[in-house]
């Protein structure tokens, strides 16, 4: 009997070791986990959908997705594993668009994430919105925008990082409209958040999850929208399109390594295709109040390039720098 | 709003409940203990659990998994000088030579009594007071936590052991590790000298273990001794329980770091690490004996761990009033709330009161669990200590290297661990303490932050700013000069006192 028994061991270690190589069975992509990391901190939103998604989409993938959080220096930590590692499929990054294109542009970086990923879908995209407390005395954002550039540095704009969600759509509002504002960073959302409640400071973007119950308690003013559309939670305030400002919005993007073979990319974005039909995936995501508006790979390629011209001349606006080999 | 106490308080005596919470307790403390797992990650990894049961069940095991871990860390501290978390760094000051004493059954005990009650105290201030500690919370902006961080290091730098310009120049060391990395104001690389993997600052981690762990490990090579703990010690000891005298006799100290605690928790910002430094700092000068502290004081132990569960409650405050999460493990939490439906903010009492008031009493149930627990598991790790050293420290060193690495998964951090570790030896053989370093390291970034970022709100004038427009830094920002002229007085009188004694001995002799 105890022989009988080593037998087993031996076989289901052997299987193991055969699970766990991968390569031995090639053939049904993935055979093994995939690493999905996020190059932001635990308890972002980034990190919220990722918990989400991946413990939807192995029932379509047929193997588990590990969420391994890799944050630091405003994402670039995560960003240059996920250009390092084997291009193989089993490992991935979820990611966003201010990351992928505009920090480049910005800092030289020891790796270019145009050439070295190419995206695998668009999960969503999250619009933030110009806020101010309710007590002050802008109602519109040309109010509050005049009174900038009235004032120059006087305005006190919170931002959640540089070049970051929140930044980088104040940033286009502020430049385009020729506004001398006080850039003032708080470590993450929550903080600044709670500048505009405590009155320190006069004015924040937030996503819509964050922002909206402030504002139905009737604690902040909603001034606009980030992006092309309307939000339907809110119809009446407008969005950046409508006030003359571009972009704005910050898009969960999931990329994989650019040389990865074709047939794998394949597979994943038809498990993702098929997330999207996903009774819980669709319950879950309408609790987090994210919205299900997802974009194949590439089209979103698109998209990169599009951006990419756009956060140049912003860059170029507000640092008077030229950039150059864009 | 009684109402929905009750009915929140009926709410959560369910089976299910107690089970996921004791799991997550008992998760927590096992992820707090390995070092390099940190309660965050484990939170993290744990919150789906969350998504797909009901709430009462779903956030209580994730309460569970966040008191586990932050008392989790303690074990490996007190055993093995491995600080699992950062919150244990402070217990590592007495904890190791606890055990060399053949006393690490008390330490882990102390330090449960002492979180436990912490903790537990904390949570019934945060369920009776929560309206005014989210008042205060609202308060501390970057100039109060600029003034509270101020403060904070002038309490703790006054306990250095040993001279204090080695305590200065360490304190200095750190500061300038802490600089290393993108700045938080300017996103400019500092110190980096283009290594990448610098760019996001030293790791905490690895760096903790490498300053703490290392020499340890390496001393006990030196000694050549069978085993970890000293061999004078009675072997038959080790497995001594704490007394009720000793219990007693760290109870003061226990309430104190329980109110800095707190009192440090409400102000979001400040954290775990900071209210367990000052606490420690604060038993040691109230203390009729500093001397014994660093040198195996239970009360050193009781200090830092009930001051860091401590913050456990008011944390949570603002994060169940506003929708804001302090840090990342509460804004894991408010996840979890998001997920359920519940979303934190103005309007979450008026529309789920119950439901709230239920997960608040099951936070309080959390600490009973948490204590049986705690006290079941005690017996099992302190067994470790009686491991023979040939095997015990090649598995410390394991954990050492892997802890590091498992952080980030970040190869570069091996390298930081060795060259934390190489220095820690170091400085322990020229007699300078690391922990003023480890303490710098760790507030100087929030005071650079909140410094900075009070700078750019107040515009031209700053003290203009901090003494007209924000009374309440200004308040603690005075409070500094008198506390150290305090604690200058009290070490005057005290270092007469000694010498009275002295002289009086010698007098006897002769």
């Amino acid at each position: 009997m105890s022989r009988k028994l080593i037998f087993r061991f031996l076989l289901v270690g052997v299987i193991l070791v055969f699970v766990s190589s991968g390569t031995a069975l090639a053939a049904g992509y993935p055979s093994k986990p995939i690493t999905m990391i996020i190059p932001l901190s635990a308890g972002g939103s980034h990190d919220l959908n990722a918990r989400v998604f991946t413990s939807i989409i192995p029932e379509y993938l047929g193997q588990p997705v590990v969420v391994k959080l890799m944050p630091g220096a405003g994402g670039q930590t995560g960003t240059a594993a996920a250009v390092r590692a084997k291009p193989d499929g089993y490992t991935l990054i979820f990611t966003h668009n201010y990351i992928d294109q505009l920090q480049p542009l910005i800092e030289k970086l020891p790796y270019d994430t145009t050439k070295a990923l190419v995206t695998v879908w668009r999960l969503n995209y999250a619009p933030p919105i110009v806020f101010v407390r309710s007590d002050k005395p802008w109602k519109t954002l040309e109010e509050l925008l005049d009174y900038g550039r009235k004032n120059p540095g006087k305005l006190q704009f919170a931002h959640s990082g540089n070049w970051g969600a929140t930044f980088t759509p104040g940033a286009i509002m502020l430049s385009k409209a020729g506004v001398n504002a006080q850039f003032i960073p708080y470590k993450g959302g929550g903080p600044a958040m709670a500048a505009i409640l405590a009155g320190d400071a006069d004015f924040h973007l937030a996503f819509p999850s964050v922002v909206l119950p402030h504002a139905k308690a009737g604690k902040v003013r909603l001034l606009a929208v980030a992006g092309d559309k309307r939000l339907k939670e809110i119809p009446e305030v407008r969005c950046f399109k409508e006030l003359g400002f571009q972009g704005g919005v910050m898009e969960r993007i999931i990329m994989a390594p650019r040389k990865m073979p074709e047939d794998r990319l394949v597979i994943l974005r038809q498990a993702f295709r098929k997330l999207y039909d996903d009774k819980t995936f669709k319950n879950m995501m309408g609790k987090l109040a994210e919205n299900m508006e997802s974009m194949d790979g590439p089209e979103y390629e698109k998209l990169r390039a599009e951006q990419k011209k756009e956060y140049t001349e912003l860059v170029e606006r507000i640092t008077g720098e030229k950039i150059k080999g864009k | 709003m009684w109402e929905s106490f009750v009915e929140g308080a009926h709410l959560c005596l369910r089976w299910d409940t107690f089970g996921m919470m004791s799991l997550g307790l008992l998760l927590g403390i096992l992820v707090g203990a390995l070092p390099g797992f940190t309660t965050t990650m484990a939170m993290a990894i744990l919150l789906p659990i969350s998504f797909f049961v009901h709430p009462l069940v779903g956030i209580p095991f994730l309460i569970g998994v966040y008191k586990g871990g932050i008392y989790g860390g303690s074990i490996s501290a007190i055993l093995v000088s491995i600080p699992g978390t950062g919150a244990a760094v402070a217990t590592t000051f007495d904890g190791p030579a606890l055990t060399k004493k053949g006393q690490a059954r008390k330490a882990l005990e102390i330090a449960l009594y002492a979180s436990v009650f912490g903790d537990f105290s904390s949570d019934v201030l945060t369920l009776f007071f929560i309206g005014p500690i989210a008042l205060v919370a609202l308060k501390v902006g970057p100039p109060e936590l600029a003034a509270i961080v101020l403060l904070s290091l002038v309490i703790i730098s006054t306990t250095s052991t040993g001279a204090a310009v080695k305590g200065l120049i360490m304190c200095f060391i750190g500061l300038l590790f802490s600089m290393v990395g993108q700045d938080p104001l300017g996103f400019m690389s500092r110190f980096t000298f283009g290594i990448f993997a610098v760019r996001a600052g030293i790791p905490l981690l690895p760096m903790l273990i490498g300053v703490f762990a290392i020499p340890e490990i390496l001393g006990a090579i030196e000694k050549e001794v069978s085993s970890f703990i000293s061999e004078k010690v009675d072997l038959s000891k080790v497995g001594e329980r704490l007394r009720y005298e000793e219990f007693r006799r760290c109870f003061r100290t226990i309430l104190r770091s329980t109110g800095i605690g707190a009192a440090l928790g409400a102000c979001p910002g400040v954290g775990q690490v900071v209210a367990a430094f000052v606490g420690y700092a604060s038993a040691k000068k109230a203390s009729n004996h500093p001397e014994t502290f660093g040198k195996g004081e239970l009360e050193g132990v009781a200090a830092a761990e009930a001051a860091n569960n401590a913050v456990n409650g008011p944390t949570l405050v603002p994060l169940l009033t506003l929708g804001i999460p302090g840090d990342n493990i509460t804004a894991i939490l408010l996840g979890a709330f998001v997920a359920q439906g519940l979303r934190p903010g103005p309007t979450l009492f008026a529309e789920q009161g119950p439901t709230v008031f239920g997960i608040l009493v099951a936070m309080l149930l959390a600490n009973i669990l948490f204590l049986i627990l705690g006290y079941l598991a005690i017996p099992v790790f302190a067994r470790i200590v009686t491991v023979r050293k040939s095997i015990l420290l090649p598995v410390i060193s394991v954990f050492a290297f892997a802890g590091s690495y498992v952080f980030r998964s970040d190869p570069f951090d091996l390298q930081i661990l060795v060259f934390f570790g190489i220095l820690g030896y170091v400085a322990r053989k020229l007699q300078f303490d690391v922990s003023p370093m480890v303490m710098a390291f760790i507030l100087g970034p929030i005071l650079e932050y909140s410094f900075g970022q009070t700078v750019n709100l107040a515009g031209e004038n700053v003290l203009r700013y901090i003494f007209v427009e924000r009374p309440f830094a200004a308040g603690i920002f005075m409070l500094i000069p008198l506390v150290s002229f305090l604690f200058l007085v009290r070490s005057i009188r005290r270092r007469r006192k000694a010498e009275a004694h002295d002289s009086g001995l010698k007098g006897g002799e002769t």
